[in-house]
């Protein structure tokens, strides 16, 4: 293994997750963001090395929809740049990917679009095997609906286990004020809510919903004098697996499975109990216990680890940044800037970025407050 | 860079206006199965999967590499798309560079492709800002008011553009994976319609299908090889703003600051005589003399001088595009790398037929979106 850098965040800013800005561009609501990001870190644009985004033309309903964000990121003199058709989480392990490779020591990622000008099921219909897929007209919910019915058959899960964890998780968002969904409905009353696709009720699934994040990295030597309690990056690791939904067991996901070993092992953590807090972008409960058990933890329940203490994504999904905020919620945890969502001596965190239908692709980062070499 | 990256395997398609006997995924893993047999590998052996394409509206499919990872043996890896316009292809091979020097990763398969027959690129390419007219003229009606700039600003003859334009056709004739291949002369330029004035139909880039793929690897990797690598010296891509007051879209910043960037690293303090061959992105025959000047081949308002005198002809002191480049062949979102690739081509020796004789180093370079992107490295025979 090569020798490691000790990279952290040390900036993360959002603005809250909402239905729909109607008066707002995506670059617009972007811009307060990266401004509210670097003054965080009490710096200016010149201080940042590299820059990267994630974000999806798709989301934006039309070709090159980064190049829009250019100017907002402040390019300009230019700046070594990349732009990554993911969620914004992948830009980020990027940019730690080039900070091992010693290419900066800082660096901008940025997310954003909106889903909500589209349709989202039928958008990401066509991220679907165009010529297999894609035409049987599903959408992430529908395809969600399977793996959460796979998920059932082989679990034995119950529509009241989901209902449990949706009402878990809203809970915990009423303590978020970047929630989308932040009124707590206990489970009996999620269970009355109509099927969104069967077997997912609509109190379990995220309304669509729009963002816009900046979070800054920065590698040891630089990022203690940007941030006065960074979240180290300990381990990362991230998989893809096939698409085709018959070529695999949908009620697992292989791929967070094996990133999640891969980036514990980094860490140096013989377990995901070993944790104070996961984030994880989980669409929906079905999703959500797949991951607890790519990390070895119970499928339902609370505790310690405390599971969403943002609400997760349940709570607000808006698409190519749901990842990139569970990395940004994982930093206000440890930093001391989780307010009333704060877990109690939070040190050790764990983010997840899915993107893809039924976790196709998985990212996870484990986070501490201290260095992780020497 | 942390440690020394090579290239140890290329492969890419035939390219056609229309490979309709493959789909997407068959034309991609066209490129990808040439590339891991050049490098002598399969892949089990390979750590990571880079995948690159320009817009997804190209084919219709948003983000295709998720319905991509069985074709391209991405199945349980780390896959990474990268989409930076035009310029992508070669942003995604240089990211491949970033996860090989990082030490993380020891061999690294970067691919990019365009199966532009799947749908319209003139409509994919004409983006619709919010609260500016759709200019609806794609790529070409785009950057014409550019070379309009420059033919003003530098003095340039009408026939030099046409030059451009036939010297890439005759390249093009010894490259076996070319789309156009025809002859043409600076006459059959010159006497085809004007598109965008002063664009003309036939100095403009085509239309094609195809893919590209290569194999990065570590330099112990690289040695175990059945192949002479390719050696990456220096690489950058950067971005520059769009709406900056006195941006000089002609002689973009981020192209000559990329340009250095990437120069320093290779130890390059006089490109036109330490560079061997250049394989530069001119998807309209005018931006060969623009970025002549933009990379620092020859000094601000020369370019054109140098492709009036034949200097970028085979044979001559920089051959530019052997391999007839974009304005032959075309699959956008493969343009950039296979740029990339047929540097690395030249360095190694192995670019048959359009071979540049004795190259040992070489530029690879790609712009996109508008004149706002660039990416390039410099590949060199020597570690």
């Amino acid at each position: 293994m090569t020798q490691l850098r000790n990279v952290a965040v040390v900036g993360f800013a959002q603005a809250p997750i909402v239905a729909h800005d109607p008066h707002r561009m995506a670059n617009e609501m972007l811009y307060p963001v990266v401004r509210e990001a670097l003054a965080q870190c009490g710096v200016e644009r010149d201080a940042i090395d590299y820059q990267t985004a994630g974000s999806a033309d798709y989301i934006d309903g039309r070709p090159f929809g980064f190049v829009a964000a250019l100017d907002v990121m402040g390019t300009w003199p230019p700046r070594q740049d990349s732009h990554l058709e993911m969620d914004a989480a992948f830009a980020a392990h990027y940019a730690w990917i080039r900070m091992q490779a010693g290419e900066c020591d800082t660096a901008m990622v940025v997310g954003y679009g909106k889903v909500s000008e589209g349709q989202p099921e039928r958008v990401l219909n066509l991220q679907l095997d165009p010529y297999y897929l894609a035409p049987l007209g599903l959408g992430p919910l529908s395809t969600a609906a399977l793996q959460a019915s796979a998920y059932m058959a082989r679990s034995g899960a119950t529509d009241a286990d989901f209902a449990a964890c949706a009402a878990r998780n809203r809970a915990a968002a009423a303590r978020n004020p970047h929630a989308q969904v932040r009124d707590p409905a206990p489970a009996a009353a999620l269970q009355q809510t109509p099927w969104a696709v069967e077997p997912l009720r609509q109190g379990y699934v995220a309304p669509v919903g729009e963002s816009a994040v900046c979070l800054i990295l920065a590698a040891e030597g630089r990022a203690e004098a940007m941030c006065r309690a960074p979240a180290w990056i300990h381990g990362v690791d991230q998989r893809a697996e096939l698409q085709s939904l018959g070529a695999r067991d949908l009620s697992r996901s292989a791929s967070a499975t094996l990133a999640a070993e891969k980036a514990l092992a980094m860490a140096g953590l013989g377990s995901a109990a070993d944790v104070d807090l996961v984030e994880l972008s989980a669409a929906t409960p079905a999703e959500e216990m797949i991951l607890r058990e790519s990390l070895r933890l119970p499928a339902q329940g609370d505790g310690r680890p405390a599971i969403n203490p943002s609400g997760g994504a349940i709570a607000g999904n808006p698409i190519m940044m749901t990842g990139l905020i569970r990395l940004g919620e994982a930093f206000r945890q440890l930093s001391g800037g989780a307010g009333e969502a704060a877990v109690p001596n939070a040190r050790r965190a764990i983010a997840h970025a899915a993107q893809g239908h039924c976790l196709q692709q998985n990212l996870w980062f484990v986070l501490g407050r201290e260095r992780r070499w020497s | 860079m942390k440690r020394p990256v090579a290239v140890v395997g290329v492969g890419q398609t035939k390219h056609s206006a229309r490979r309709a006997e493959v789909n997407i995924a068959g034309l991609v893993r066209e490129a990808v199965d040439r590339a891991l047999l050049d490098a002598g590998l399969e892949h089990g052996d390979i750590d990571a999967v880079v995948i690159g394409k320009a817009p997804d509206m190209l084919e219709g499919v948003m983000q295709p590499e998720q319905f991509l990872i069985g074709a391209i043996g991405g199945h349980l890896k780390p896959v990474v798309r990268i989409h930076t316009a035009g310029s992508v292809g070669a942003t995604t091979a240089l990211a491949g560079v970033t996860h090989v020097a990082s030490g993380l990763f020891d061999r690294v398969l970067v691919i990019a492709f365009e199966k532009q027959s799947e749908g319209n690129a003139m409509w994919a390419l004409s983006p619709n800002m919010p609260f500016m007219p759709p200019l609806v003229a794609g790529a070409g009606g785009y950057f014409a008011p550019y070379v309009r700039a420059y033919i003003a600003r530098s003095g340039a003859p009408a026939h030099i553009g046409p030059m451009t334009a036939a010297n890439a056709r005759a390249n093009a004739g010894r490259n076996e994976y070319a789309h156009l291949t025809e002859p043409m002369t600076v006459e059959d330029v010159l006497e085809s319609p004007v598109l965008w004035d002063p664009i003309r139909y036939l100095e403009t880039c085509p239309s094609s299908d195809g893919a590209v793929a290569m194999v990065l690897a570590s330099a112990e990797q690289a040695k175990k090889g059945p192949r002479t690598p390719a050696w990456v010296k220096g690489g950058a891509s950067y971005a520059e703003a769009m709406w900056v007051p006195g941006r000089d879209q002609v002689n973009p910043l981020a192209g000559r600051t990329c340009a250095k960037h990437v120069y320093d690293q290779a130890g390059i303090t006089d490109p036109w005589n330490q560079i061997d061959t250049a394989e530069i992105y001119v998807p309209f025959a005018w931006f060969e003399a623009m970025w002549l000047e933009n990379l620092g081949f020859r000094p601000l308002g020369e370019g054109w001088k140098a492709v009036e005198r034949g200097d970028v002809k085979m044979g001559a002191h920089l051959p530019i595009n052997p391999s007839g480049g974009v304005l032959c062949t075309n699959p956008i979102g493969a343009s950039g790398m296979l740029r990339l690739a047929e540097a690395a081509l030249q360095v190694m020796g192995r670019a048959g037929a359009h071979q540049v004789e004795g190259a040992k180093t070489a530029l690879g370079h790609a712009y996109g979106g508008g004149a706002q992107y660039f990416a390039m490295w410099v590949v060199g025979s020597e570690l």
